[in-house]
């Protein structure tokens, strides 16, 4: 079961993502050459460089629900309509974390509670939100104000050590509480409309829709165990499909199929509701095609439902996730266990363009988490899920390889204002070669799961990318018996930063061990050194020893932990707490001396290529855009076609 | 100096059962809380990177008035209380006198920094029963002083005895050295415990009457506030004390032009300014959520509580960058209201 089982219920909203932006280009890590007007609004694209990483969700209610075959709509159907859907109220909120300024397109939830109040401001659930990258980026918009994040994307995951009111009047949450296991509730939600200019009201915020459903014991966690709907990307780019839609997942239970298009159609502008595509209809194939479908004649599918996208509320009282019930419609029950899922839309011949079609031969590979943190020696599990029509495919060989994905040459657009001085090099990822380990190939067992291990070397990558620390590596992975024109999602791979290896010294000093850490946070983090404490400064931070202590020893999923990006290995961190801990005769961390002068790192391996010219809006220097032009420009000058295998 | 009504006074005279002092030790905590917004507020109003020594002098003051919250809120459970922190009463309706109406008229709002304010408003807060060295007038007695308000609850503490100290069922005090030193927050226990650490409150508000410094190089508040007016360090003279140590220096352009006494309902739903404003209450209000669980047998709490003020200074930010009315160039300031929503827009 998942979040697309009812019982469910579904919330819609606001959230907030004050995420930082100065760590948007990597140049900007480079201490040596780092000056204070990268820290300036718009500078390089910089549109919120005070941001604190804040994640959280506004005026967020819940809107409609499934129990029972019912769709609950008003709190008559449930008292659990209405109820609110906030965030912590004894800590603090949550936070949004990139992976690396080199992979921005994973961005991580951390330390997020989700509680669900009443109107009495009673609390009804709490959980914790297992941190979660987010996945299914597209451009979901077409026009809107300028610097709207045109992207949309969704997040889903576990709400884990989850409270419930013991005296639980909603039949809902009732039922909720019953049919989930191993003290976890799954929950998706569509982030979208998302404001990045600092003169709008919707400034640093958007629009989510969610839902929560009971999580059963052994499933994944962070997408749906059934059936896959992947779009083609267009030529020109990964992330715009080439109909317009984008991906859905679902869910046939032998009586009903239930799908979730709360990522699936396009928005005129952040303010207003869906572009106008006609009517939408689901179908199911009466073959199984061996190539991906463009027309079809109405005899080539059986109809199962209407989309009502159009209708009012639908979207916010249901989230997208739309349920077909199939007992009377016996082929379309008999037609799904071998036959792929349709999104039609009618024409008028009679016929149906097919907007978007299940993955082919039904066949589908996924790895739950995708985004590791390895420290030097760690190792980590990959799990791999395949299945076939949304049934686990047994015995299944998979093949792993390494990827670049968005990754490589990438973290910053072409220009660089002021230039660095010295020169900073955009650098290359995944050297050297065997700073991750992993099998090349597994086997799923009679679940469908492959487990591969993922390990880190004992002595970590180095420093292979000079001014920052860690390396990046990307993996890909597919079904080694791919049907031909398979379509995949270009953001299924998965994302290792292995840390640098560091050893607390026995001493740790100012000068020596801890400056150029804290200098190249205070840099990037300035909300923080401009006004809590200046972290480049010695003095500065002698007056917030205790603050600093605590917040480098909460662990990684703590809202309050140094640092917000998280990137900073453990060795790292000890020697901080070591340094913050052995105070010389004046009672002060220990300031050394400081050091001779040395050249700067060298930035990078000499045959990384500058970044690709790509034609940016000033504003879109960086970050997520950037990304995916540069995506494209590399694969351009690889002569490949977006969304083609590498 | 600072004044309440003296049948308050009276009134703790006559307790006789110790769950009647539980109201007025309610009264000391919220008392103390009480300050620490308009002192945030002016030392948040700095723009970084100036007013340095201001904004520290103002950050130390406001660290003290935490640990008199404390020791108030130890003492409160060390008799069998319970401290009532997450309450939209708890926190006065600024502007506005403070708790117990203490002040005799005294209106406190949330304002930027200014020295009107912290002579008029802040000094006033903190005046001692007797100034050094200007001595008490006739004209002024008949009212009480704070110092008092504390005076007769210590007094009331030893003549009811050890008998009221609850040690068996009361939930843990909140005793956190990484915070404040052992020798400032410590267990209350009995009598003598709880009318030390009383003196401690008395002493670092007001000092004695003999001698401005609570400690060596660090004057009460009183004269510390009297410092940033005067503009000089206070120092020990030949026949007395003197603001005539190092100079402290105040640029007056380098403060955000705050709108005093914001509310949240003073911004349109959906705005920037609503959304900021909304932010910080919420941030605020947790803070007194965490505080209230850590006094109330939570003590590990208090780290959580520790994390949301300084995510209180980093939101002051945005919200006080944020224009609040394009005529006059004001920005937002901060509302100390206890919400229990997270809103911000519609």
């Amino acid at each position: 079961m998942s979040y697309l089982d009812a019982p469910r219920l579904h919330f819609r909203g606001w959230f907030q993502a004050d995420v930082s932006t100065i760590n948007n280009d990597v140049r900007t890590f480079q201490n040596e050459s780092f000056v204070p007007e990268y820290q300036q609004y718009n500078q390089n694209g910089s549109w919120n460089p005070e941001g604190t990483g804040i994640f959280r969700f506004l005026d967020c209610a819940v809107t409609g629900g499934a129990l029972d075959g019912r769709a609950l709509r008003t709190p008559a159907d449930d008292p659990a309509i209405g109820m609110l859907v906030e965030n912590a109220d004894q800590r603090a909120p949550g936070k949004l974390v990139d992976l690396d300024p080199q992979q921005q397109m994973v961005s991580q939830i951390w330390g997020m509670q989700v509680r669900l109040l009443d109107a009495a401001r009673k609390q009804a659930l709490s959980g914790e939100f297992k941190p979660a990258p987010f996945c299914n980026l597209w451009q979901r918009q077409q026009s809107g104000v300028a610097m709207d994040q045109k992207l949309a994307a969704n997040y889903q995951s576990v709400l884990e050590a989850i409270g419930w009111d013991e005296a639980l009047d909603s039949p809902l949450l009732r039922a909720l509480r019953d049919a989930t296991q191993d003290g976890l509730l799954s929950i998706a939600f569509n982030v979208y409309g998302y404001g990045r200019d600092a003169t709008i009201p919707r400034y640093t915020l958007g629009h989510v829709v969610g839902s929560i459903g009971p999580y059963l014991r052994g499933e994944p966690k962070h997408f749906v165990l059934g059936r896959q709907m992947v779009a083609v990307p267009s030529k020109q780019s990964p992330l715009a499909p080439l109909n317009g839609v984008y991906d859905a997942q679902g869910k046939f239970d032998g009586a009903s199929l239930t799908l979730d298009l709360g990522n699936t159609l396009p928005i005129k502008s952040a303010d207003t509701g869906f572009e106008d595509l006609g009517p939408l209809l689901i179908g199911v194939a009466t073959t199984n095609p061996t190539t991906e479908l463009t027309d079809v004649p109405a005899s080539a599918v059986t109809v199962i439902g209407e989309v009502p996208y159009q209708t009012p509320h639908w979207y916010a009282q249901t989230a997208g996730v739309q349920s077909y019930d199939l007992s009377g419609n016996a082929q379309a029950r008999s037609l799904l266990p071998g036959c792929p899922v349709l999104l039609l839309s009618p024409q008028a011949d009679g016929s149906y363009k097919v907007l978007l079609q299940e993955s082919l031969d039904g066949q589908y590979l996924r790895a739950d988490n995708f985004v590791f943190r390895l420290d030097a020696g760690e190792r980590a599990d990959i799990e791999l899920y395949a299945s076939r029509f949304g049934t686990p495919l047994a015995g299944a060989a998979v093949a792993l390889s390494a990827t670049e994905g968005f990754m490589g040459g990438s973290g910053g657009g072409d220009k660089m204002t002021p230039p660095t001085r010295p020169h900073a090099a955009i650098p290359d990822i995944a050297t050297p070669a065997d700073g991750v380990a992993y099998a090349a190939s597994a086997s799923t067992d009679g679940d469908g799961r492959a487990r591969v291990e993922l390990s880190a070397a004992a002595d970590g990558p180095g420093r292979p990318r000079g001014y920052i620390a860690g390396q990046l590596y990307g993996i890909g992975y597919q079904l080694s018996a791919q049907p031909a024109g398979y379509v995949s999602n270009p953001l299924n791979y998965i994302s290792v930063l292995a840390y640098t290896k560091s050893e607390p010294p026995p001493q740790p000093t100012w000068y020596e061990h801890i400056q150029p850490l804290f200098t190249q946070y205070g840099n990037l983090y300035p909300i923080m050194s401009r006004y809590v404490v200046d972290l480049r400064s010695y003095n500065s931070v002698c007056t917030r020893l205790k603050a600093l202590r605590l917040a480098f020893s909460l662990p990684l999923h703590d809202p309050n932990h140094m640092p917000v990006t998280r990137d900073l290995s453990a060795g790292d961190r000890a020697t901080i707490l070591r340094w913050l801990d052995t105070p010389g005769p004046d009672g002060l961390p220990l300031l050394g001396h400081p050091p001779m002068a040395e050249p700067a790192p060298k930035a990078v391996s000499s045959a990384a290529p500058e970044p690709p010219e790509i034609e940016l809006a000033p504003l879109q220097s960086a970050g997520k855009t950037a990304f995916v032009l540069q995506y494209l420009a590399r694969r351009e000058r690889a002569g490949q076609e977006p969304g083609e295998s590498s | 100096m600072i004044r309440l009504r003296p049948e308050i006074i009276s009134a703790i005279h006559a307790v006789e059962d110790p769950i009647d002092l539980h109201r007025y030790l309610q009264c000391a905590v919220e008392l103390e809380h009480s300050t620490i917004p308009p002192y945030l507020t002016a030392m948040l109003s700095l723009r970084p990177g100036t007013n340095l020594r201001i904004a520290a002098l103002i950050r130390s003051i406001i660290v003290q008035e935490m640990l008199h919250m404390s020791i108030a809120a130890n003492i409160l459970i060390a008799i069998g209380g319970h401290p009532q922190i997450d309450k939209r009463g708890f926190v006065p309706d600024y502007p506005g006198p403070l708790p117990m109406d203490i002040g005799n008229g005294l209106i406190v709002g949330i304002e930027a920094f200014s020295m009107p304010l912290v002579k008029n408003v802040f000094m006033a807060i903190e005046e001692p029963e007797q100034e050094i060295p200007i001595k008490l007038s006739a004209a002024e007695q008949g009212y009480a002083t704070i110092g008092q308000f504390y005076d007769a609850i210590q007094e009331r503490i030893r003549a009811l005895g050890p008998s009221i100290f609850v040690h068996k069922d009361a939930p843990p005090q909140v005793i956190a050295p990484r915070w404040f030193a052992p020798d400032k927050l410590f267990p209350i226990v009995d009598p003598d415990s709880a009318c030390h650490a009383i003196d401690i409150i008395k002493l670092e508000g007001e000092g004695t009457a003999l001698d401005p410094f609570q400690a060596p190089g660090e004057p009460a508040h009183f004269y510390t506030f009297g410092s940033i007016v005067a503009g000089r360090e206070l120092v020990v003279t030949a026949d007395g004390y003197a603001y005539a140590g190092t100079p402290i220096e105040f640029d007056p352009s380098a403060v955000w032009p705050l709108r005093a006494n914001c509310k949240i309902a003073d911004f349109a739903v959906g705005s920037q300014a609503r959304t900021r404003i909304e932010q910080f209450a919420y941030n605020y209000s947790a803070l007194l959520n965490a505080l209230h669980t850590t006094f109330n047998g939570h003590p590990e709490t208090l780290d959580r509580a520790i994390g949301l003020m300084y995510d209180l200074r980093v939101l002051a930010v945005a919200m006080m960058q944020t224009v609040a009315d394009e005529a006059s160039g004001q920005t937002v300031g901060p509302s100390f209201e206890y919400v229990k929503t997270q809103g911000g827009m519609p």
